[in-house]
């Protein structure tokens, strides 16, 4: 057994987790809070690598790229929210079929915008070396990755223990009818949330790009994962992302090198374990009779 | 012998407690009705006793079974039903159809599935008879959304009854009605047969008075006083809980 | 129902009749839209009158395909036998999975009937012996014992009664007290717990009889179209029977094979003219989630209330399913 091979692969599970765990928290905040399921996340995802390939491709530097990227994506977001799902208020249901309309204007969309064969974005000059521990060689790129999710992690837990935000979301996924009662603004909360959920899965998207590519029905391998990496964590809690996240990021990796017919059936497994275990995910709380 | 048995019986939500060892029975032909300031618990407790709720501690029997973690499917056919507080009813159906799913629960036909419903004439007779004998004949082909409020409430009794139990538990079945509604509906309480058991919630006092053979007042969570009616109506300490806090002695809409 | 029976008969006489006006490309086309329809009926079945809304059910589809495909190759050809198989594989699966899945309840069920069709898709796509991601062709040809069904005409014909029958079982359902049930289950579960059903056996039976259906739909389709795919399997598949299903207006019975018919056409015509059908497919149906109408089949039945003064209509509900986070609490037991 070549560890060095293996500690490699770990970490590619491991940066592969972070990439979904961000885009995963955000689905599942707009999940907790606004009751609706966002089909269109993988396809958020999908665009905002698309959007950085462009943005790289122009101005050369990846990281502006990112930043632009996540402008881009975050104003994408409040549009679909302000002029499609607000339409439908309280009508969840429509709402998801609202997104489920969009995942085809978006992916074809941007198969017309970007054609439909395999692109990538190099990775970043500043990051092209490897780390070496021991006699490993880490791509740093990779453990870039993993830093940024570990921040975010971070940024994550400060605003949800110590902030009025995360308090905010917390008692509005509890509760929906006492933010209002709060008087604090939840039609604003959810444009909000929603920008807030586009723009982390375009981020994550442009982050992924060198690591996975772009290629034509890549939405769809990540909105599949996405949910069951919500219906393991549990919904409207982050932490139930991160553990989510991190779990099938590596099953997935390391499943495609080791069982590579199988790795989707072990995840999913996974997932009808969880349901049948604690059916509000690992870390969901026990919703309401 | 009692038809249902309540002992002792503890329900907390996420930390606070609801109900404290709350224990009372009912016997048959009895018309208990249970008396409280809001929030004593009444609706909890009736949810425990039906299974809907779980509870922490305390065990409920229904004619000696003990059903106390069992689902509330379980209840009909020992022969227990229940209302609810706010209506719930099958709101785009019409009447007909919401009496006809009431009846058909307890009929050995709720799986068939080629002939359509409404050619078991037994089903469309009891819904015709319990239809009339409630006064709702007329309104059968309406949809339950369109009915009036009180016309609802009184749906929501004959929902209960279409299975046939003999332990019957009305949640405020006057909440929210008008005085003549009011007095209907406690005529037909009235009306029914001693071989149904009563088990009432009411704010009503009149309505109270008007049916109850025993009372027991619920405050706080806790059995405060349990007794014939003259005996709870003379207590100073239940006016006080009742009346003191400025609470109305009537109901009505 | 009595008022409705003689445009009952009109339409399938009409249905009977079209092969007269259609060409051969026409007559194909709806070929394939009846196949389609028996699919999107038994999605429009546990949605409208279910509660059930899933993106799976192409799971069942695609697998009652490859199962004719599998047997019909390495098995026996004979009609029944494949048939029979491949919808009682479907039905057996749903049966499984519906138990695993049932006692969740709108986001989670839609998200893990999702997630299980993209397994199988998965499984189907990498596995060499099953085809890969070539696919199958299917060899046998429908024989129900008087001779091959072949050619345009036999084939529209057969389709078309296959749709019918299935209709007319799913209408018989609906209508009887185990189908008022489960429309009650899906209107409101805890009236009907403390009236004293089994609500999960209800949900759970529809799932079934959904999911053997939707494999009969698979069935047809391996003999009609001679070779099944993985995509056959996608979630792209049981979204596409969803849009049907919307379209068409899910709280009639009537409604998903309209949908389905509006679907396949429009979808044929565009698909002349440019690529781009997933764009125009995916905006026509964001305008028609706008517009709050309950389908193509809510226009027509409020069409005919008007022209017939009745003022009750034979649908389920007028409620759409709801996809809410919740998961269902069993209380204790069941």
């Amino acid at each position: 057994m070549d560890y060095s091979i293996l500690a490699v692969q770990l970490m590619t599970g491991l940066a592969y987790g972070m990439l979904l765990f961000m885009m995963a928290t955000g689905l599942t905040i707009i999940f907790g809070l606004l009751n609706v399921i966002n089909l269109a996340h993988g396809a958020l995802f999908m665009v905002g690598g698309y959007v950085a390939l462009t943005f790289v491709k122009e101005y050369t530097n990846f990281w502006i790229a990112l930043l632009l990227t996540i402008v881009v994506m975050a104003i994408i977001g409040v549009l679909i929210e302000r002029f499609l799902l607000n339409r439908m208020y309280g009508k969840e249901f429509e709402q998801v079929l609202l997104t489920f309309g969009l995942i085809f204007v978006l992916s074809d969309g941007a198969k017309w915008i970007w054609g439909s064969s395999p692109q990538a974005i190099p990775v970043p000059e500043a990051l092209r070396f490897a780390v070496t521990i021991g006699d490993i060689s880490f791509p740093a790129y990779r453990l870039f990755v993993v830093l940024i999710g570990c921040i975010f992690a971070l940024i994550l837990w400060y605003l949800e223990a110590k902030t009025r935000i995360g308090a905010i979301i917390r008692a509005g996924v509890d509760d929906r009818e006492m933010l209002g009662a709060l008087g604090i603004n939840f039609k604003l909360v959810f444009t909000g949330v929603f920008c807030f959920g586009a723009g982390l899965a375009g981020l994550s998207g442009a982050l992924g790009a060198p690591i996975l590519g772009l290629y034509v029905g890549m939405d769809g391998d990540i909105l599949i994962l996405s949910l069951v990496i919500v219906v393991i964590g549990g919904l409207g809690t982050w932490k139930g992302a991160f553990i989510g996240a991190i779990l099938v990021g590596m099953i997935d990796t390391l499943g495609r090198i080791w069982f590579p017919q199988i790795s989707m059936a072990i995840i999913f497994a996974l997932m009808v374990i969880v349901l049948l275990i604690k059916p509000s995910g690992l870390f969901g709380k026990e919703v309401k009779a | 012998m009692s038809l249902l048995k309540v002992e002792g019986v503890s329900k907390s939500f996420k930390g606070l407690q609801v109900l404290k060892n709350v224990s009372l029975d009912l016997k048959p032909g009895e018309r208990h009705v249970i008396i409280g300031p809001n929030g004593a618990g009444k609706t909890t407790l009736f949810n425990c006793i039906n299974g809907v709720l779980p509870i922490n501690e305390g065990r409920v029997e229904i004619k000696g079974k003990d059903v106390t973690k069992l689902p509330p499917n379980t209840r009909v056919p020992l022969g227990m039903a229940r209302t609810f507080q706010k209506n719930n009813l099958f709101g785009p159906l019409t009447v007909e159809e919401n009496v006809h799913l009431a009846v058909t629960a307890v009929k050995p036909y709720r799986y068939r599935w080629f002939r359509p419903l409404t050619s078991y004439r037994d089903i469309l007779d009891e819904a015709e008879r319990l239809l009339k004998e409630w006064d709702l004949w007329e309104r059968r082909k309406r949809v339950v959304n369109e009915l009036s409020y009180g016309e609802q409430r009184l749906l929501e009794i004959l929902l209960a009854l279409a299975s046939g139990p003999e332990i019957l538990m009305l949640d405020e079945p006057t909440s929210g009605m008008s005085p003549a509604e009011t007095a209907q509906t406690t005529r037909l309480i009235q009306s029914l047969p001693r071989s149904i058991s009563l088990l009432v919630i009411e704010h009503d006092m009149e309505v109270v008075f008007a049916i109850a053979d025993r009372i027991t007042v619920l405050h706080h969570g806790e059995v405060f006083m349990s007794g014939p009616p003259e005996t709870v109506k003379g207590d100073e300490k239940v006016k006080e809980i009742y009346f003191g806090g400025g609470a109305v002695a009537h109901a009505h809409r | 129902m009595n008022k409705q029976l003689p445009l009952a008969v009109i339409v399938v006489l009409i249905l009977f009749a079209l092969p007269l006006v259609l060409s051969n490309y026409g007559m194909r086309l709806t070929t394939e839209i009846y196949v389609m329809s028996i699919f999107v009926l038994s999605l429009g079945f546990i949605i409208g009158f279910a509660g059930l809304v899933s993106l799976g059910h192409a799971a069942f589809f695609g697998l009652s395909a490859y199962t004719v495909a599998l047997l019909s190759k390495h098995v026996s050809t004979n009609t029944y036998f494949l048939i029979l198989a491949a919808v009682l594989v479907a039905a057996l699966m749903a049966f499984i999975t519906g138990y695993l899945f049932v006692k969740t309840s709108g986001a989670y069920f839609l998200m893990i009937t999702m997630a299980f069709s993209q397994v199988l898709y998965a499984i189907f796509h990498q596995t060499r012996s099953l085809g890969g991601a070539d696919g199958l062709s299917v060899n046998a040809s429908l024989d129900l014992g008087f001779g091959a069904i072949r050619g345009t005409y036999p084939m529209y014909y057969f389709m078309l009664i296959c749709f019918l029958i299935c209709y007319f079982l799913l209408h018989r359902y609906i209508h009887s007290p185990a189908g008022k049930a489960t429309i009650g289950v899906k209107e409101n579960e805890d009236r009907m717990k403390a009236l004293g059903y089994k609500t999960r056996n209800y949900k759970l039976i529809a799932y079934t009889i959904s999911g053997a259906m939707a494999g009969f739909a698979g069935a047809l389709y391996a003999y009609f179209n001679h070779f099944v795919s993985p995509e056959s399997l996608a979630w792209h598949k049981s979204g596409e029977a969803l849009i049907m299903a919307i379209i068409g207006g899910a709280s009639f019975l009537y409604g998903p094979p309209i949908g389905a018919a509006i679907f396949v056409v429009l979808q044929n015509y565009i698909s002349t003219y440019t690529e781009r059908w997933p764009i125009i497919m995916g905006v026509l149906f964001i305008a028609l989630v706008l517009t709050r109408r309950g389908g193509v089949a809510d226009v027509l039945n409020l069409l005919w209330r008007k022209l017939t003064g009745a003022d009750r209509k034979e649908s389920a509900t007028e409620t759409t399913p709801t996809v809410q986070s919740g998961v269902s609490k069993e209380g204790s037991g069941e």
